[in-house]
């Protein structure tokens, strides 16, 4: 045969590498399968990132690039380090095979270039079926986004060149670091090194009380200082000492209570003998012990990182599940604009009438008095000017709105509007009063009432205040009020057209929208493009951590084949061996869930003080279902695991 | 005196179409209780297959085996475990032990799978352990141990529940002449105030001579057998390597 480029020596170790390949493809398929899928998902996540389809139905397209552009970032590192780790993993079962290579008479440079061209081979079979797959999956992901942000537009396969070259450009990168790595593998380690790795196995771990007594002080003491009461006044320095401590001693805390504490805790279990002795509880707990300690690292990065995940994804979703409300409530009216002229005003009522689609269903005036007022107390809000309204007004604002709250004021009383964004209740205001100063003196008014219906789409300061019908009158006989038209018009979500042509015309006559719909889609689609990004990362993090387990779990099964065949010979029976991988798999994989799980909550305990400070919403349901979610990812990989073990160990 | 084991015609068949080979080829073997039976032959010769068989561990291709009265063809897998948990001693040649259990853990692995109650289970331990003088390394791990520690643990997990029948296969191979002297005489002491009944396959003709009878294979069949009988040790002893020169081969494996 001729080979035109390669020299003899090349050619061969070429053909053995990829004989090599072909001959073990069990150990290798767990390393290509990481490399497949990191691909899958960097490929998908980068042709989304370019996809003009996207782009265009975005009306917020500068956000959405650059919140995909650091997750592409987060991305990144993520896909190396489990590629990394995947390949640390690979590289530890092969040492034997790599010292068989050098017994043989390998060069330890021709080992070398071999385990180069392996590690290129695959590297380049997965890049192509990474960007295959990836081109499918990119589309229904991008259907899901388009679906999350409420556009319609048609998706069709893509495929982009920008993405493609990113793709390799990274992958390559990481696949030359491995490479180095299996050159740091061959170099650094003696034949004899190489050899006995797998017989060095490991050693029952020693109980140290102490280190188990410090990781549950640091859990406590972490759990504390984030569950205390938020104060509410804070500084950053504040935040920082308080929060960065309680940080630091749940990652520390964290790695000690599965490092030392469930060791103690195995430990302890051990002690009950009658327990203990009976069945097949011996064997899987003095598994469980002997190699808890080199899981210790990964559990605890997987418990704070599915904690970090669970509380992004809850989040998210409940600001993208709470859009609607927010936007309702931070631009009551479907449209909203200041009066400026008879004949401004009709060309905007024209432009709302013409849409036929969207009826008007109330249309109103609201006139508001500017003054500035004096509070009786002390109230860490900047109140002026204040923006008087009539109780009638008001009332027919509010029956425009749907909302059942009306004001009835004497003379001199008054109801405050409660200001967007904060959280005061009635009792702030009650027995309190507020003085208006008038050019022709000032009046005192008590405050009898709060409410929370807003009229007006959102201006800071927003301190309104609701007066009697003759205060009004009177006060507007000196200070002239401005007038607000307002419009509520049928099915507001879908009013897209209109609202472009209004908001062109009617300019920024607030610090928000003045229409309901543009409001309501930025929102949305601010929120989707979160909401989907965490989902996306989640969703990797999610099936990386699981398959972690699973390749651990895996090539345990395999060192354990002998143990699992002598239980058989000693005669446990196939259905108690199941059993027993069962129940260890289940604490191997529950373990880390239960512990994440537990700190997200206590996160996201801490995350709901700005949360629903913001927008006053329940968080439960969407953190029950990412929690939910989350559970049943893994459940999926511990059935994975125990018949995958099963079939290894128990034929 | 009651039978122990009979075996019946029973036949071994490795491999598929075309490339078959027969391991054992119509043995019929017979052993009443409290015998100590040895089986010797060349490498190869089918032993530790016949063995296995008998253990359960390994299917006979055709032929019937019935142990203390029960017919092991008939039994299907969960009975079979129970059977060579409750009945049977397994001493194998590499020991065999779980390397994340202790020592103690190892030999009352059988009754703690058993579900025996504690007290009667410690009781038994320290019994066995006195047997085999293993008590001060009974919280050692199998790593931390000596082969000859090892082999004595095996042992002890051997005999700890009372078996009807212990099978050994080559239980001295790894030990030096001391340690399998040791235990060879506890085998001794277990099959004559235990009267356990015990088979044993051996390359060692010193070994073999602690027996009642020696079997012979050769090929898969029952070549010869020899009976103890009144004759001293020594004498047994002598014997077993005439028929071993005579049998081929397996002579050079005394060492
Ligand atoms: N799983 C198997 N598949 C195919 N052939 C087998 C298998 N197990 C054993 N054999 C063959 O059966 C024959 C008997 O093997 P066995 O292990 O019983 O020999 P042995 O008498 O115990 O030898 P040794 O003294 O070396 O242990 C051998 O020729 C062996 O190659
Ligand atoms: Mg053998």
């Amino acid at each position: 045969m001729f080979y035109p480029h390669w020299g003899v020596e090349q050619m061969t170790l070429f053909s053995l590498a990829r004989k090599n390949i072909k001959g073990n493809f069990n150990n290798y398929f767990v390393y290509f399968v990481t490399l497949v899928f990191s691909m899958v998902i960097y490929y998908t996540f980068t042709s989304l990132q370019y996809s003009e389809k996207i782009q265009e139905s975005i009306e917020l397209s500068d956000t959405m690039s650059f919140m995909f552009g650091v997750s592409s970032i987060i991305l990144i590192l993520f896909v190396a380090i489990f590629i990394l780790y995947s390949n640390s993993f690979f590289t530890r079962k092969r040492k034997k095979e790599v010292g068989l290579y050098a017994i043989l008479g390998l060069r330890k440079k021709t080992i070398a270039k071999m385990l180069f061209y392996e590690n290129l081979i695959m590297g380049i079979i997965a890049i192509v079926i990474g960007i295959i797959l990836g081109t499918l999956l990119s589309k229904l992901f991008a259907m899901i986004l388009i679906k999350l942000m409420g556009s319609i537009a048609e998706v069709d396969f893509g495929i982009s060149i920008l993405a493609i070259t990113q793709t390799v450009i990274v992958f390559m990168v990481i696949i030359l670091f491995t490479s180095v790595q299996g050159y740091r593998l061959i170099y650094r380690f003696t034949l004899i090194e190489l050899f006995y790795d797998e017989k060095k196995g490991e050693q029952i771990p020693k109980v140290s009380l102490i280190s188990a007594v410090i990781g549950v002080i640091l859990l406590v003491v972490s759990y504390w200082l984030i569950l205390k009461p938020f104060p509410d006044e804070f500084t950053t320095e504040y935040l920082m000492k308080n929060y960065g401590i309680a940080f630091v001693a749940l990652v520390i805390g964290t790695h000690l209570f599965f490092r030392s504490v469930t060791v103690y805790l195995l430990r302890l279990s051990q002690k009950n003998k009658s327990r203990y002795y009976r069945g097949t509880r011996i064997i899987e707990t003095s598994r469980l012990l002997f190699r808890i300690r080199g899981n210790a690292r990964t559990f605890t990065v997987i418990a704070l990182l599915s904690s970090a995940t669970i509380c992004f994804l809850g989040a998210t979703y409940s600001g993208y599940y709470s859009n609607e409300k927010r936007a309702e409530e931070v631009v009551p009216f479907s449209y909203s604009h200041l009066s400026k002229g008879p004949e401004f005003d009709s060309q905007v009522e024209r432009i709302i009438k013409a849409d036929h689609r969207h009826p008007i269903k109330a249309q109103l005036d609201i006139p508001v008095i500017q003054v500035k007022g004096i509070l009786s107390f002390q109230l860490d809000y900047d109140i002026n000017p204040v923006q008087l309204i009539s109780e009638s007004t008001f009332n027919k604002a509010a029956n425009a709105l749907n909302k059942d709250e009306t004001v009835l004021l004497s003379r001199n009383q008054a109801a405050v509007i409660q200001p967007r964004f904060t959280e005061y209740t009635k009792s702030v205001f009650k027995g309190e009063n507020i003085t208006i100063q008038l050019p022709q003196g000032s009046s005192e008014l008590p405050f009898v009432h709060m409410v929370e219906s807003n009229v007006l789409p959102f201006d800071y300061p927003d301190f309104f205040l609701v007066v009697s019908n003759e205060m009004f009158a009177e006060i507007a006989k000196k200070e002239a009020p401005l007038t607000y038209k307002v419009y509520e018009v049928e099915n507001e979500v879908t009013a897209q057209a209109t609202s472009k042509k209004v908001n062109k015309l009617v300019g920024n006559d607030f610090q928000v929208s003045s229409s309901f719909y543009t409001e309501y889609k930025q929102g949305k689609e601010g929120n989707a493009i979160t909401l989907f990004i965490f989902g996306f990362l989640g969703l990797v993090f999610l099936a990386a951590s699981g398959s972690i387990i699973y390749f651990k779990q895996l090539t345990e099964a395999n060192e354990a084949k002998g143990q699992y065949e002598i239980l058989r010979k000693i005669g446990v029976n196939k259905k108690d061996i199941r059993k027993s991988i069962k129940r260890q798999s289940l604490f191997v994989f529950g373990l880390p869930l239960t512990v994440g799980i537990l700190h997200s909550c206590v996160a996201l305990y801490f995350t709901s003080n700005f949360i629903s400070n913001l927008i006053g919403i329940n968080l439960i349901f969407p953190i029950l279902m990412a929690i939910v979610f989350f559970v049943i990812i893994y459940a999926v990989y511990y059935v994975l695991t125990v018949n995958t073990y099963n079939r290894i160990v128990n034929k | 005196m009651k039978t122990i084991v009979e075996a019946k015609q029973i036949k071994k068949v490795y491999g598929a179409k075309g490339n078959v080979f027969s391991a054992l080829e119509d043995i019929d073997l017979t052993v009443m209780e409290g015998e100590f039976v040895g089986i010797m032959g060349p490498s190869g010769a089918g032993k530790s297959t016949l063995l296995n068989i008998l253990a359960t561990i390994d299917e006979p291709t055709a032929g019937d085996i019935v142990v203390d009265g029960i017919n092991l063809t008939k039994m299907n897998e969960e009975r079979l475990s129970a059977f060579r948990r409750d009945k049977l001693g397994f001493l194998f040649q590499d020991y065999n032990l779980l390397d994340t259990l202790t020592v103690k853990e190892n030999i009352i692995l059988p009754l703690a799978l058993a579900k025996l109650n504690v007290k009667e289970l410690e009781r038994r331990a320290d019994e066995v352990a006195d047997k085999f003088g293993i008590r001060d390394i009974l919280n050692k791990y199998p790593y931390q141990i000596s082969g000859g520690q090892k082999q004595r643990t095996a042992a002890s997990r051997a005999i700890i529940s009372k078996p009807n029948l212990i099978l050994a296969d080559e239980p001295t191979g790894a030990l030096d002449s001391k340690s399998a002297t040791d235990l060879l005489e506890s085998l001794k002491d277990l099959n004559e105030q235990d009267k356990a009944t015990i088979l044993m396959v051996t390359h060692d003709a010193y070994a073999a001579s602690y027996c009642n009878r020696v079997l012979f294979i050769k090929d898969g069949k029952i070549f010869t057998e020899l009976v103890k009988g009144k004759r001293s040790r020594k004498e047994f002893f002598n014997k077993v390597l005439d028929v071993l020169s005579a049998l081929g081969g397996g002579a050079n494996d005394v060492i």
